[in-house]
């Protein structure tokens, strides 16, 4: 109401700067209309092309109770991507400053770690988890070693995420490692400099700015494991492809429900790029002139 | 049992101190003494050791050989010698650093940076480091910037920062590596008045610029470096007027 609210519009220049301002505005609303357009059409085409093809939509809605089924599978995913995850990046941290290290023994043991699990597929190592270590457990205990036998001997959901945490630490070190070796020597001196080990640095200075770095390519890494852990459904984990797969031979509906399955997958990967785009501006806030 | 071999007055004492990079000999037996609230401005063309010298009082450059004592804290290196973790910390304590490139810690506003290393290293509480910070940023004109972070800052106001990042931490001596040199021209007023009013204080300095003007201003002591080696030193208008080396002369010559 007052005379601070609108601009003077007296002054060429600005109005100009306005008026270019809101016609760039506008071009960006259009061009992303038109893209959201193309999706449109891309999903109505495909949903045609399934209705000829005696695929049945309408069996979703008659046995809705199964679909409802399958997206109860979605809690077991998330649980089992979101404990994974965040085991791997515990085990990236160690595993990157190992690789950082001055000492032979972590770096041996963390560029060793890297290697193994980068060269072996993710369901060689479910299997040898799930299916491999209890006959180490085994022979333990027929040893008398009853206890830590047992210890070899886990349950599907409990292997799939040792698996899981351990595939996507050994990738996520090396993000890691790039993401610390990013970060200017000048910080390492200035904080040096006012007297601070090697453990304060890292803590203190290094680790915030690396972090901030490295969220978009962890963000990356989660929306991949989200699909990467359909693999733990092989031992028998009712999570989404798992509870897709049994109710579709019942019926032998397998379009119709592996695309629910499908569907479910991308809708959390939109979720979960929607909070990581939402995080990076969080982290931005220092950074923001 | 280091004050015998100190001396009562001096605060920094390098003596036959020796930089190797490699097949490279950077430092060649340098031996400097420093007495309390004396400025040492150090001049020479690029690659003559200067900096690296200046790095080396602190440890973020490890000399190949010799003795370096600040403040009473002594430390003697033989070639091939790793120098004890608690030593090094002990000089650095002792010395206070700004660079060339400012080095703020970016994810910090500048409160946070100029208290870091109370909080950290002295391991003061946070309610009795904030009025220390804030009595340092006063000190170089930035108050009102105190919550600022150092993206939103000048050049010159990031190297003002760095400068009360560097006195909070209250040193002996104060290693100046370059201050202006990343700066905008307009910029470098600043920076340089804050320096002026710290050798009014009587703070203990050693600073590598180029600024010569500064140098004859300011300086105790002008020192002119040349292939890792002191070539000559002596009062600012001794140097800069009447050189008795034709090295000094004639790097003078031509930067003047």
């Amino acid at each position: 109401m007052t005379a601070e609210t609108a601009p003077a519009p007296s002054d060429p220049d600005l109005s100009m700067g306005l008026r270019l301002q809101a016609r760039q505005r506008h071009e960006r609303s259009l061009e992303f209309l038109r893209v959201g357009a193309v999706w449109l059409v891309l999903i109505l085409a495909l949903t045609l092309a399934l209705t000829q093809l005696r695929i049945e939509p309408g069996y979703l809605i008659r046995r809705s109770e199964v679909v409802l089924k399958i997206v109860g599978g979605l809690w077991t995913t998330i649980l089992v991507s979101l404990v994974s995850v965040s085991i791997a990046a515990g085990l990236a941290l160690v595993g990157a400053l190992g690789r950082l290290s001055a000492n032979p023994i972590a770096q041996g043991i963390s560029g060793f770690y890297v290697s193994v699990i980068r060269g072996t597929p993710l369901l060689i190592q479910i299997y040898i988890i799930y299916l491999g270590l209890p006959q180490i457990g085994l022979q333990l205990q027929a040893a008398g070693f009853r206890q830590l036998g047992q210890l070899f001997i886990l349950d599907a959901i409990t292997s799939g995420v040792l698996a899981l945490s351990l595939n996507y630490g050994a990738y996520m070190t090396e993000i890691f490692r790039a993401g610390l070796q990013s970060i200017p020597h000048g910080q390492w001196e200035a904080a040096e400099a006012i007297g601070m080990t090697r453990w304060q640095i890292l803590r203190r200075i290094i680790l915030p700015q690396a972090i901030r770095i490295i969220i978009p390519d962890v963000g990356n890494q989660f929306i991949a494991m989200q699909k990467d852990s359909a693999l733990v459904s092989v031992m028998g984990v009712w999570e989404i492809t798992y509870l897709a797969n049994r109710s579709a031979r019942l019926d032998s509906k397998y379009m119709e429900l592996f695309l629910v399955a499908a569907g479910l997958y991308w809708l959390l990967t939109i979720v979960s790029t929607f909070f990581q785009s939402r995080l990076e501006k969080r982290m931005a806030t220092a950074y923001e002139r | 049992m280091s004050a015998e071999t100190t001396g009562p007055e001096a605060i920094v004492q390098v003596a036959h101190l020796h930089k190797w990079f490699g097949l490279l000999h950077v430092l060649r037996d340098i031996s400097l003494t420093v007495q309390p609230r004396e400025v040492v401005v150090l001049i020479g063309r690029s690659g003559s050791g200067k900096s690296t010298f200046l790095r080396c009082l602190n440890f973020l450059e490890q000399p190949s050989a010799g003795t370096i004592t600040v403040a009473g804290n002594r430390l003697h290196l033989e070639p091939g010698d790793r120098p004890a973790r608690a030593h090094v910390a002990a000089l650095r304590l002792c010395t206070g650093m700004v660079f060339q490139e400012f080095n703020l810690f970016p994810h910090m506003t500048a409160l946070e940076n100029v208290i870091e290393g109370l909080v950290t290293v002295k391991k003061l509480a946070k309610t009795a480091a904030v009025p220390i910070g804030e009595r340092y940023l006063a000190k170089v004109g930035l108050l009102d910037k105190k919550d600022v972070h150092p993206i939103r800052l000048s050049g010159g106001q990031k190297q003002r920062v760095a400068i009360a990042r560097a006195l909070a931490m209250e040193p002996q001596v104060m290693l100046f590596d370059e201050p202006t040199s990343a700066l905008d021209p307009e910029l470098i007023g600043e920076v340089l008045e804050v320096m002026k009013q710290l050798a009014r204080e009587g703070t203990t300095m050693l600073v590598v610029t180029h600024e010569m003007q500064f140098a004859r201003e300011v300086a105790d002591r002008v020192i002119y470096m040349e292939a890792g080696a002191i070539v000559e030193q002596g009062e600012p208008d001794v140097i800069f007027t009447r050189p008795a080396d034709p090295r000094t002369r004639q790097f003078l010559e031509r930067i003047i």
